[in-house]
């Protein structure tokens, strides 16, 4: 196997792992204040493909489409919280569940009845075509944009959690939801807005990875499942361990395809296995 | 009503039900009402006795259903021992998947599920020699039990019933001995639980593998039904479906999960004629019934009951 091949799919791991870790930061933040698995957040991802499909298509625009993603991603989001998941808060836990897998199976549906039962395809932006060719290395420049955007993407989260006060606010809701309000916070406005963002992170994910994976209804299914594998690797009560564990999510996955593509996937949940029996509290789990 | 006894009301409307159904409707789809029964009172052991909400009951369902047939199909098995040895290997993969699970609880059990679920859907895609990947496995046959033929559509219902009879039976059983107590007892304090003297991790593993063998049974019963087994019945939505026919049905007895896969059969019928995008259908139906009809259908009939006696009362001023 020669080394340029396995640097090539090591930096294919990272942008794949790039759009893991920004879905999972999604679902981690709804979790972590919401306290619920979002079973929607695979039908926002496939939400957000479709969108940047629809504006690419009909304005030429690249970012356009990114934001459109983005944003009736996450404006969704907040339909699917007002109406729905607020009412259910306190005790119907299951129900909130049922929730969300119907409204994942009516986006879904949708999704098939505006664009048809195929699949579809999109080419990276002209400025993103063609690769970066340096020593044998092959490396895709949509690749290259998907890294850095994934990146840019985490750290401005990271900033907006850690550096601002609203951040501060949705740090101390996780902590201590019945204090937060105590203090005078709508931690009703702060949960839609929490639900919201995450729905909108995944719309961007989905939208990112449309030109590489290619777009279908039932795409978000197996970007939900591993989302779901990364935070129980990545660790209880820790927003950044999704980040961590979806790279390594991404560049395992990436390097096993070249050794035994069918396995790829498989071995992904071997690892989650061997991890929870080793460490039950995740990666970077503290408890 | 837990377990109840064996003359119980809810007993003879259970019979009554059973007897009634293939009159009602269609043999084959009564068929599938009983074998779905057998899934939604298994899924029930998880949700409503042990309160491990499984978001992954399809994958015991799928494994189950796989084995039989391919020992229907390539070892020309009797009946009973393909059915028997696929519930014992679902129940062991359910074993398998429970050790893990119940390592964590709360959201990341059901999490946990989800992704073993779609982990077993991914396998049964790619493994084609023993599925039949996208297009299913077909062909298998349904062949004599003991000598009896249960080729006709009624008489296949009528062993399915059966089945289903003794599972449910069994069930009871399972939930009414010292055993079932202590899950119970696991759900409702699972420290008090442990600190008296209970393996909890063993007790959620055992009913967590029980439920996996009683599902893997009863999708068995569905290969041979259609002479197929489709992938997707090993799709997440199926796991789904099976959490709503439990939640439709009330998770505090058994006999309610079975009264929501009636429910279940006829609404996806009933959709699926009416369009043939009927999950956009279905999924309408069950944010609606979350949003209004919590308490299932027993919420149902009691709002029916109050709406039927306010009217009376306005009737008779």
């Amino acid at each position: 196997m020669p080394l340029s091949l396995l640097v090539s799919q090591l930096l294919n791991g990272i942008a794949v792992g790039m759009l893991y870790a920004v879905a999972a930061l999604g679902l981690s933040i709804i979790k972590g204040l919401l306290n619920i698995p979002n079973f929607a957040h695979g039908a926002f991802y496939a939400v957000g493909a479709y969108l940047l499909y629809a504006v690419v298509s009909a304005t030429e625009s690249f970012w356009l489409g990114l934001v459109v993603a983005t944003v009736v991603a996450g404006g969704l989001g907040v339909l699917v919280e007002w109406f729905g998941v607020r009412r259910l808060y306190g005790g119907a836990y299951l129900f909130q569940l049922l929730l969300l897998f119907g409204v994942s199976l009516v986006v879904t549906e949708l999704l098939i009845v505006l664009w048809g039962p195929e699949g579809k395809s999109l080419s990276p932006p002209d400025f993103l075509q063609g690769a970066l060719i340096f020593s044998g290395i092959f490396y895709p420049k949509y690749l290259l944009f998907t890294t850095v955007a994934g990146a840019v993407i985490i750290v401005a989260v990271w900033l907006l959690i850690e550096r601002t006060r609203y951040g501060a606010i949705i740090r101390a809701g996780i902590e201590k939801t019945e204090m937060v309000s105590a203090l005078g916070i709508n931690i009703e406005v702060l949960f839609t807005l929490a639900f919201a963002f995450g729905a909108g992170l995944a719309g961007l994910a989905g939208a990112l990875a449309a030109p590489i994976v290619g777009i279908t209804a039932t795409m978000g299914i197996d970007m939900l499942a591993m989302a779901f594998v990364v935070l129980v690797i990545g660790g209880l009560g820790s927003l950044y361990g999704a980040v961590f564990a979806g790279l390594l999510v991404g560049i395992t996955q990436s390097l096993v395809a070249l050794y035994w593509p069918s396995a790829s996937t498989i071995l992904i949940y071997v690892a989650m296995v061997l991890i929870l029996l080793w460490r039950p509290q995740g990666l970077l789990g503290e408890r | 009503m837990r377990g109840g006894s064996p003359f119980s009301l809810w007993w003879a409307a259970l019979l009554t039900g059973i007897v009634v159904l293939p009159f009602a409707i269609p043999p084959s789809m009564a068929t599938e009402v009983v074998i779905y029964g057998i899934v939604a009172v298994a899924a029930n052991l998880l949700i409503g006795y042990a309160g491990l909400y499984s978001f992954g009951q399809a994958a015991f369902f799928g494994v189950g259903g796989y084995m039989t047939a391919n020992l229907l199909l390539h070892l020309d098995l009797p009946v009973l021992p393909a059915l028997a040895l696929g519930a014992v290997v679902s129940g062991l993969v359910a074993a398998l998947v429970g050790f893990v699970c119940v390592r964590r609880t709360g959201i990341y059990f059901i999490m946990l599920t989800f992704a073993f679920n779609q982990m077993i859907f991914y396998i049964a895609y790619q493994w084609r020699d023993a599925t039949g990947g996208e297009d299913g496995l077909s062909g298998v046959p349904r062949p004599d039990v003991l000598g009896v033929d249960i080729g006709a559509p009624i008489a296949y219902y009528a062993f399915a019933a059966l089945v289903f009879v003794l599972c449910f039976w069994a069930m009871g059983r399972i939930v009414a001995s010292p055993f079932g107590r202590i899950v119970v007892a696991t759900r409702e304090n699972p420290r008090r639980a442990a600190s008296v003297g209970f393996d909890v991790t063993r007790a959620q593993t055992a009913i967590f593998a029980m439920s996996g063998a009683f599902t893997g049974l009863a999708g068995g019963l569905y290969a041979m039904l259609y002479g197929l087994m489709p992938i997707d019945a090993v799709n997440w939505i199926n796991s789904g479906n099976i959490v709503f026919m439990v939640l439709i049905g009330g998770t505090g007895n058994l006999f309610g999960p079975a009264a929501g896969a009636v429910i279940f059969i006829i609404l996806q019928d009933v959709l699926s004629v009416v369009w043939a995008r009927w999950p956009l259908l279905f999924g309408a139906v069950v944010i609606a019934v979350v949003l209004y009809f919590q308490g299932g259908f027993v919420e149902l009939f009691h709002r029916l009951g109050r709406w039927a006696t306010a009217r009376r009362k306005a009737r008779a001023r």
